[in-house]
């Protein structure tokens, strides 16, 4: 698949941000962080989120249109993304307003806040993974991912002990993800033969192109340009999003202009991540290219 | 509107013949044509008289060859690619704004191009890459089975039938409803088994392809004894063999 810049920054950036406001959100519950601390975090989460939505934006071939996405949400997961970010960001705004006005905070919105965070990046991650014709990204591990890549983005800035357990499970479920995504097209029931009405394992190929020049469908669904570095982009990316931020907040726990460091390390990774999570997934349509 | 509905009614689809079509992409440029013309519809074409032209179609004519197992000869076949109209269509359950729809009255699958915000999800969604973003309006493009030919009040009657298979030459395209067992495409369909494309996707496409023949005797080798027989040639001009081969 094409790795659209403007959809890397959607999902590395908004997922970074709802980590944020759903870290922050889990600790009002609890009443472990400071007001202070919930304003300025759930502000860097608010502009982070908002930052990715308005990238997202620019992926549109016709953006005078997108109002209109809020509009399908009974089937549709890029629907109900639309709607839950949109409502999650409200109640960001509304718990910072509150703190302000009423100089305390509400816990139980917290747990709202929380919730609403993963449900947004469940819903980002389902876009995804309700997908068939792409394999890599057809199953639960896409959304789980997502969802633990959210959290722990969002608890470096926060937490310390926490930070380190969550970013080792995104690391686990990182290595994971490329191991069984490096596998899906192995076990699929699709091939060539089934994709033209025969049987699954015919010996059948191209002799002819179909067109002269490249079209939309190869040029979004057959994305094939440096692939063969994906290798040597996992390990910076594995690098930069975990290693190194791990090291770092070992070495210096609770030095926050460190923290800014190890963000900045740990999205640089995410977004190497997500750029091959989009240019390794092979797409079914690819079958009848080949 | 992206809910699916029953379309207990009718099923319009086509029948893709690949042992008739002989790959002359008639259909793919009588498609253009009709879908390009008029003053709303466009499918565009970008840098079209100069190096690298793309274009927008609704229908593309692969080339492939395929090994016979039982006679281990290659033989070649053309195969025509549009939307299928899926009954579980997966490019109408996600759209978000609700551009893509399917009818209830007869299946076909449509976009409503001024709901569309070009986001070009049912593009992934769809397993067989039906459908294409224009990229000069933005909105995606898809075959819509010629809905504005086969309904049509002012083409005389013959005509009421998609494009593509007016135009096909060889009447390797037929045009049918499908949930009708009386119809001549399910008639075909029934006594010459027609196949669905990727049916593990599980997305009951009405359109259905009948598979290419699997021819009973090699036209490689048949040549290759024709050839083998003048060799060995009788009367005057084995007469002529034997003389020559004197020489």
């Amino acid at each position: 698949m094409h790795p659209a810049p403007s959809i890397i920054l959607f999902t590395v950036l908004s997922g970074f941000g709802f980590g944020l406001t759903s870290i922050v959100g889990l600790l009002q519950f609890l009443n472990q962080i400071s007001m202070v601390d919930i304003i300025i975090f759930s502000s860097m989460g608010l502009f982070f989120s908002t930052i990715g939505l308005i990238s997202s934006f620019f992926h549109l071939a016709n953006k005078k249109n997108a109002i209109k996405s809020m509009s399908q949400w009974q089937t549709s997961w890029l629907s109900r993304e639309a709607i839950s970010s949109i409502f999650c960001l409200s109640i960001v705004v509304g718990n910072i307003g509150w703190i302000f006005v009423q100089n305390m905070y509400i816990s139980e919105v917290g747990i709202i806040l929380f919730l609403l965070s993963l449900i947004t990046v469940f819903t980002t991650s389902m876009i995804y993974a309700q997908l068939k014709t792409v394999p890599s990204w057809n199953n639960m591990l896409t959304p789980t991912l997502f969802i633990f890549a959210a959290l722990a983005g969002g608890s470096i800035l926060i937490t310390d002990h926490a930070s380190l357990v969550l970013l080792l499970i995104f690391a686990v479920l990182q290595v994971l993800f490329w191991y069984i995504a490096d596998r899906s097209f192995i076990d699929i029931e699709t091939t060539v033969g089934t994709a033209l009405g025969f049987s699954k394992n015919e010996d059948i190929r191209a002799f002819d192109a179909a067109h002269t020049n490249r079209n939309y469908l190869l040029n979004e669904m057959v994305y094939k340009v440096a692939r063969k570095h994906a290798v040597k982009i996992r390990y910076i990316s594995f690098f930069a999003a975990f290693v190194l931020p791990m090291s770092l907040i070992l070495i210096f726990p609770g030095n926050f202009s460190v923290s800014v460091l190890i963000i900045a390390s740990h999205l640089v990774g995410i977004y190497f991540s997500r750029w091959l999570f989009f240019a390794e997934a092979k797409h079914s349509v690819s079958f009848y290219y080949q | 509107m992206t809910k699916l509905p029953k379309c207990e009614d009718k099923k319009l689809g086509l029948l893709i013949d690949l042992d008739t079509c002989v790959g002359c992409h008639g259909c793919v440029v009588s498609c253009k044509e009709w879908n390009s013309s008029g003053d709303e519809k466009q499918l565009s074409d970008t840098n079209s008289h100069q190096k690298d032209p793309v274009g927008t179609f609704l229908n593309r004519v692969h080339s492939y060859e395929r090994k016979n197992s039982s006679t281990n000869e290659t033989e070649s076949f053309y195969f025509p690619r549009s939307c299928l109209h899926c009954e579980d269509a997966p490019c109408v359950t996600v759209c978000p704004t609700g551009a893509s729809y399917k009818r209830e009255e007869d299946g076909i699958v449509l976009v409503n191009e001024d709901d569309c915000m070009g986001c070009g999800l049912c593009a992934w969604a769809c397993p067989y890459g039906a459908r294409e973003l224009d990229l000069v309006s933005g909105v995606m493009k898809k075959c819509t089975l010629c809905i504005d030919r086969i309904y049509s009040e002012e083409l005389p009657p013959e005509d009421r039938v998609p494009v593509c298979v007016k135009s096909c030459p060889t009447g390797a395209r037929a045009f049918g409803d499908f949930n009708d067992p009386n119809s001549d495409v399910s008639k075909k369909v029934k006594e010459r088994g027609g196949v669905d494309l990727m049916p593990e996707m599980q997305t009951k496409p009405v359109n259905k392809y009948l598979l290419p023949r699997i021819k009973s005797k090699s036209p490689v080798s048949s040549i290759g004894s024709v050839v083998e027989e003048e060799t060995e040639a009788t009367g005057l001009l084995g007469w002529v063999d034997r003389a020559l081969s004197k020489l």
